[in-house]
């Protein structure tokens, strides 16, 4: 009876302490706030980018030469350098300003002013194609001859200089009074545009990185003019309702060099988070979010080291304006009635023109996916090609045995476009101009000329060949709950990462072997608690002690 | 008689090739320049009067072709424009160079232009 009482009580006092275990249990796994639970990447992050507002201990309309009449952007320019010094001289170092990938302005080898082709417009020509030279940051389209233009990227008043003092100097010039008059006009408005000087705003980077390759959205997919005020649905971290980050919270700058890829290179050697360097650059998603950004307990912590955060956390590219996915050449030159022409198609995009040729175009693309170790060939103007194959003009480099890499997600953008059938090369024909192809439809003329200007020899002879350029994907970064599916990648049909090969991917994959030793461990598991549990059941169950 | 009559053809005949080159085929050849501010001031007037709801201008060189143009000025037809006030203002020589502007910068002129 006592024994009895004492097991009655213990089994009591168990259950007592389970309920309490239990309940507290289920407590626990609620975040009780905000931060409780929160990841540790985000919670790294948030703390990296805490003092957001940025300040500034001048105003540059009280700054006494930038109170001048200006009549050329040269001027404007002299008045920006007698303050800041040494800043033309660091951007004349730059990739932005020389256009050519290495240091050694003789290395051509890479960069729009070098031998870098794509299969867009296909060559900058040495900075000769002077329809480029809209993007260069130099006054009046002189590129590395020309004076700086500051205000390219640090001023937001969005008034076209160029064109103002274009007018300014007609009007002073003709003698006119009325025109006198609106000169004075003019000048009043440029003083007053002059001094909205500010540090690099998206719009500023946007001008020419959302509207490469000719028009909105045509080369990255990733950036168009929908990033200038994007929501947080379209990017969490530049949403204006959201981190409202400029381009160069992540893109650090150091010398007015920008962080980034530079064709070929990696825009870091390694990735480091800023715990690990307070002074590395930002570029990264581990920078801010460490190598382990998801809660402890997540599965998805052992994912970091084999696939990339973009690949999970950019579904789909080109959310909002559609993006171009194919550009064929071998159809320019058509005429209606002798005269050139332009057909649109859906999302109101050019189909075809008659000096470009036929494009596609396409709108929430899934990406395609490669092993990216942060580095990507990039076949020239200059080297050999093989045109039975498609060219792969830009693609990235890595495999699944380089601890380096990572599953990235990618824009492919396929292309015909010309090359020379003797030499095998690529060519670069000269497109604007009054002798180039978009005014004198010659194809051969083109070549003749483009090649020219990067001392290219041409045989010629040219036909054309099948490319692709690979574009990296790594903005329009959705919010978490718009983050990829397990079941979109592991899965038998319609993975997206269907063309990966050289791994096993469970879900994806079938090794009837690996799958029946799985089969055989889980059966056996089952069948062994089902016996432990039958042997309890008959020899002791029911029996006193 | 016979002077005055050659006169008068000669006066015609000049009025007649002076309007001709004026709209020749090559373009009008008013001041286009000037023509881009006279036009944006009749844009800012027509604002300040309360007619538009923004000084920028709502129609701009690239929207039309430069026979659409030619159509519009040489009809006189500034409807599309609205601001009427303003158009009535202006002298010939104004609308001239506001046609010189907008025919040189049409959509498929070689620099098709936005007005801002």
């Amino acid at each position: 009876m006592e024994i009895r009482l004492i097991k009655n009580c213990c089994v009591l006092i168990l259950a007592v302490f389970m309920i309490i275990f239990t309940l507290n249990m289920a407590h626990a796994s609620k975040p009780v706030d905000g931060d409780s639970e929160e990841a540790p990447g985000r919670k790294l992050a948030k703390q990296a980018v805490k003092d957001s507002g940025r300040w500034t201990t001048i105003d540059h309309t009280k700054i006494d030469a930038l109170n001048q009449d200006f009549t050329s952007g040269e001027e404007v320019t002299q008045a920006c350098i007698s303050c800041h010094s040494e800043a033309a001289t660091q951007f004349h170092k730059t990739i932005h300003w020389t256009w050519l990938a290495s240091g050694d302005k003789k290395d051509m080898r890479y960069g729009k002013a070098g031998y870098s082709v794509n299969n867009y417009c296909i060559s900058a020509n040495a900075m000769e194609d002077k329809g480029c030279l809209s993007c260069h940051p130099s006054w009046n389209k002189k590129g590395v001859e020309g004076e700086v233009n500051c205000l390219k990227c640090h001023n937001s008043s969005g008034y076209n200089f160029n064109e103002a003092f274009s007018d300014i100097q007609s009007f002073l010039e003709d003698g006119d009074p009325e025109t006198n008059e609106i000169a004075d006009e003019l000048q009043q408005e440029v003083k007053e545009a002059v001094s909205k000087v500010n540090f690099p705003t998206r719009k500023n980077c946007g001008d020419c990185h959302f509207t490469g390759g000719g028009g909105d959205g045509v080369k990255h997919g990733d950036l168009d003019t929908s990033l200038t005020k994007p929501n947080r649905m379209l990017d969490v971290h530049m949403g204006t309702d959201g981190k409202d980050f400029s381009c160069t919270r992540c893109h650090t700058t150091v010398d007015h060099n920008i962080a980034g890829r530079i064709y070929t290179n990696p825009a870091v050697e390694t990735r480091k988070s800023l715990i690990e360097d307070d002074l590395a650059p930002k570029i990264t998603c581990v920078s801010c979010h460490s190598a382990e950004p998801h809660k402890n307990d997540s599965k998805m912590n052992d994912h970091t080291d084999v696939v990339s955060c973009q690949a999970c956390h950019i579904p789909k590219y080109a959310r909002v304006n559609p993006t171009k996915m194919s550009w064929d050449w071998t159809k320019a030159g058509k005429m209606k009635d002798g005269k050139p022409y332009v057909e649109k198609g859906p999302y109101g995009k050019p189909t075809y023109k008659s000096i470009k040729g036929e494009f596609t175009w396409d709108k929430n693309v899934v990406p395609e996916y490669f092993w990216f170790n942060g580095s990507l060939t990039s076949t020239t103007a200059d080297d050999v090609i093989d045109p039975s194959e498609i060219i792969k003009v830009s693609h990235p480099v890595g495999d699944q045995r380089d601890p380096e890499a990572r599953i990235f997600p990618f824009k492919i953008h396929r292309g015909k476009q010309p090359y020379d059938k003797v030499n095998k090369k690529l060519v670069a024909p000269l497109l604007s101009g009054k002798n180039g192809y978009w005014t004198t439809f010659d194809m051969d003329d083109a070549i003749v000329r483009g090649n020219k200007t990067l001392g290219i020899p041409y045989s010629g002879e040219y036909d054309y060949v099948e490319t692709t350029y690979a574009f990296p994907i790594t903005h329009m970064v959705a919010p978490k709950e718009n983050a990829v599916n397990c079941t979109e990648c592991h899965v038998r049909e319609n993975s997206r990462l269907a063309s990966l090969s050289g791994i096993y991917l469970p879900g994806r994959d079938k090794n009837n072997l690996l799958d029946s030793l799985g089969w055989i461990t889980v059966l056996g598991a089952l069948f062994g608690v089902m016996l432990h549990g039958l042997g309890r059941f008959f020899t002791r169950n029911g029996k006193e002690d | 008689m016979i002077k005055k009559a050659i006169a008068t053809i000669a006066v015609l005949l000049f009025s007649f090739i002076t309007v001709s080159f004026a709209f020749a085929a090559e373009g009008p050849a008013g001041n286009k320049r000037k023509g881009k501010y006279t036009y944006r001031k009749v844009c800012k007037a027509c604002f300040e009067a309360g007619q538009t709801d923004s000084a920028s201008p709502k129609v701009s060189p690239s929207d039309k072709k430069m026979a659409e143009w030619k159509n519009i000025f040489e009809s006189r037809n500034f409807e599309s424009f609205g601001c009427d006030e303003q158009w009535e203002a202006l002298t010939d020589k104004q609308i001239l160079d506001i046609y010189s502007y907008f025919y040189n910068f049409a959509a498929d002129s070689p620099t098709p232009a936005t007005c801002k």
